[in-house]
């Protein structure tokens, strides 16, 4: 496992369990000890009872994906920036009418109309199908964000088995807590910050 | 096509809500300004076939056209004195804020001249600006130029008012509420008089009594040199309705008599728009108001006392969902609207918590786990925020919609929020007390209590019952020696009415009356 992939699930999460952290890498707790045993040793990590990044693993980070960006095509990470904004309001869109009936102003769903919910979920399939070859075409740049696609994936499939809470709990990897990583590492990507892209209408 | 002068006398239906408030108004001799009505009939027939149903109606347009220049002894599309008109959408169902309105129509360069020559250049100017932009937003096509011709433009306006029933926002609004499809909306044309016209004007909306807690007194706004549609548009400053009271003493008193008697002849509260123009009054809409549950009961009474309304209709003014409503424990309107509003955003989701704020994330998870009611604030939010928003009690941002990432996140943990409250707002509430209001949509400062009514020690709801005692089939008590009655479902009521019951004793006897009466039809639903 990676120094960067590490550091930047770690970020993400802002404070994981070891055992949380091996998941959301797709690699069993044995696979990132030693990783994080060494970034815990160099002060990059802080140990207590979760791990979190230190404000030098934090520096740490930004340095290893500037490394990591520095031979991509700008031109084609933009491009697939610009084509996850439109996805990204429809996905948001679906996640609210999942949790409001009339939207944003509306009422809380009481799930008690399976027809209703199955009509909303039902957009999560072209949701899906939009936003994989844009993490493909990302990827092609930073081949790290191919795990984006697997965790959407699994994450889709639990959904549709009928674990709805996997559509957008916060705090496992539910289709939105991916969603919202993989948006932040495509606004970090292109070169903005969340709160220059936030200011300029999107990323909200 | 019917004019509005008073002897209409038609159905709501038939005149929308707006025809019908003007139509009795002017019924009343109060001051409006004169306007003819397009009816929902003809509204329905431009849905299905838009062309035919407008030839059909256009001689009688330009014939009422003729009336109101007659009416106001200005001429529409030329000087030297020119009319204009406002053309207004005016639907049966409530659907305020949905629809389309066109003010200022029926201007041209001739027109703009002769306005210059009768008030100033500046009032010109303004004027046309307005209708300008109003007309290309809502007639659509920035880049047509607005016709020169005013009746093409009167055409074209009334065409987008009635286009604008099946507009997206419409059509969502009233799937939302429920609300028929079918009703489609009526036209008002009405003579302009203008808010903006020099510094003795201005336009306002208000309410006769406040909606919010029901004191009776006018609650509303007042804007010196505005038309209507920058009252409403949020975008402007807005004086408080006694503002006026101070700048135009003799018009305020005008305004607030017209409220009294538009008060008694619809026997409710009134919501009410009007302009002045050179310190002339001039009504433009009525009708009932929406209000607070708290509002709904205190109205009942104050109308009962007045006389406006009988026991049985101030039955029907507070319903069961009030008072379980005013049950339950909440932010009071009058301890809300006491504390200074710090901040305003869109809720994104419901419920009120107090605590202090923090905009670092460490921070607001170290305090909370020392025991503090944390508010998280953060200009926006990423994916490492979310731990921090599970442990606050509520979440402000400063950037985001109602389906951002932290509406999102912030519904999945049941967490109160307010977003997009706008730049600064995190390091202007930094170490507050606040209050986050997300039914609301407010910030508001130091931590506010939540407070319920009291069937027993509300006075409110004491005399409440006492007049529900005097008129329904079911009395119910709070104590006292009979059968008990508890579940407050229509069921359960309709079962203790069937068995004959005329006393029962119970925790919420207000609701178990008010649901009596429903069920025995004695009030409406």
């Amino acid at each position: 496992m990676t120094e960067l992939a590490v550091l930047q699930a770690v970020r993400l999460k802002g404070r994981v369990t070891p055992a949380d952290l091996a998941t959301t890498l797709g690699e069993d707790l044995d696979g990132i000890t030693a990783t994080v045993e060494q970034l815990t040793e160099s002060g990059l990590l802080i140990e207590g009872t979760t791990l979190r990044i230190s404000p030098s693993g934090r520096a740490r980070l930004e340095t290893l994906l500037a490394e990591e960006r520095k031979d991509v095509d700008s031109a084609a990470i933009a491009a697939a920036y610009h084509d996850f904004r439109a996805v990204n309001t429809d996905f948001k869109s679906l996640v609210t009418d999942w949790q409001l009936k009339g939207g944003p102003k509306g009422k809380p769903n009481a799930h008690d109309n399976a027809e209703y919910d199955a009509a909303v979920l039902a957009r999560l399939d072209d949701v899906h199908s939009r936003v994989v070859p844009i993490i493909g075409a990302a990827a092609t740049q930073l081949p790290r964000l191919n795990a984006y696609s697997s965790k959407l994936l699994v994450a889709l499939g639990k959904v549709k088995n009928g674990e709805t809470a996997w559509l957008a709990r916060p705090l496992i990897d539910s289709y939105h807590t991916v969603w919202f990583e993989l948006h932040e590492e495509l606004i970090s990507a292109v070169g903005l910050t969340r709160e220059e892209a936030a200011r300029s209408g999107d990323a909200q | 096509m019917v004019l509005l002068n008073g002897d209409a006398d038609l159905p709501r239906e038939l005149l929308g809500n707006k025809g019908h408030g003007v139509d009795v108004m002017r019924r009343h001799n109060l001051p409006v300004p004169p306007a003819f009505c397009i009816t929902t009939e003809v509204g329905l027939r431009y849905l299905a076939d838009p062309k035919a149903a407008v030839d059909a109606i256009w001689d009688d347009v330009l014939d009422r056209m003729s009336w109101l220049e007659a009416e106001t002894s200005h001429t529409f599309g030329r000087g030297p004195r020119p009319l204009l008109v406002s053309v207004r959408s005016g639907a049966t169902l409530s659907m305020p804020g949905m629809m389309d309105t066109i003010l200022n129509l029926g201007m041209n360069d001739a027109v703009e001249k002769a306005l210059a020559a009768h008030g100033s250049a500046a009032f010109a100017r303004d004027t046309r600006r307005r209708f300008t932009s109003m007309y290309q937003r809502i007639v659509g096509g920035e880049s047509n130029p607005v016709p020169t011709d005013a009746h093409a433009q009167l055409r074209a306006g009334i065409e987008a008012v009635f286009a604008s029933w099946n507009s997206p926002r419409a059509v969502a609004y009233r799937a939302h509420y429920g609300l028929d499809d079918r009703g489609g909306t009526a036209v008002v044309v009405q003579a302009m008089v203008f808010g903006n016209h020099n510094p003795n004007s201005g336009a306002g909306a208000f309410f006769s009594r406040n909606p919010i807690t029901g004191a009776n007194e006018p609650f509303g706004e007042w804007l010196p040199g505005g038309q209507g549609d920058d009252v409403v548009s949020g975008l402007v400053d807005v004086e408080p309705i006694t503002a006026l009271r101070d700048e135009q003493p003799a018009v305020y008193d005008e305004l607030m008599d017209s409220a009294r008697r538009l008060e008694r002849l619809g026997c409710d509260m009134q919501e009410i728009e009007f302009t002045v123009e050179d310190g002339k009054l001039w009504l433009l809409q009525t009708r009932a108001a929406e209000r607070s549950a708290q509002a709904a009961v205190r109205l009942a009474l104050q109308l009962r006392h007045e006389g406006l309304i009988d026991d049985a209709e101030t039955m029907r003014r507070v319903t069961p969902a009030h008072v379980e409503t005013l049950l339950r424990p909440a932010l009071q309107p009058e301890t809300r609207l006491t504390a200074p509003l710090l901040a305003k955003g869109l809720p994104a989701c419901p419920g009120v918590v107090s605590g202090k704020a923090y905009t670092d994330v460490d921070a607001a998870l170290d305090a909370a786990d020392q025991g503090e009611q944390v508010i998280l604030v953060r200009d926006h939010t990423k994916p490492e925020d979310v731990l921090g928003m599970l442990a606050a009690q509520g979440i402000v941002t400063e950037v985001g919609g109602a389906a951002s990432h932290a509406a999102v996140v912030s519904r999945e943990l049941g967490r109160v929020a307010v977003v997009g409250c706008g730049q600064g707002v995190a390091a202007s509430l930094a170490g507050k007390q606040i209050t986050v209001d997300g039914y609301e949509g407010e910030v508001r400062d130091g931590n506010l209590p939540l407070s319920a009514w009291s069937e027993t020690d509300t006075p409110e709801l004491r005399e409440l019952a006492d007049v529900a005692r005097r008129i329904s089939p079911l009395r119910a008590h709070a104590t006292g020696d009979h059968p008990r009655l508890d579940d407050t479902s229509e069921a359960a009521v309709r079962a203790a009415m069937d068995a004959g019951y005329a006393d029962v004793a119970s925790a919420t006897p207000l609701i178990i009356m008010l649901t009596a009466l429903r069920l025995a039809g004695q009030v409406g639903p």
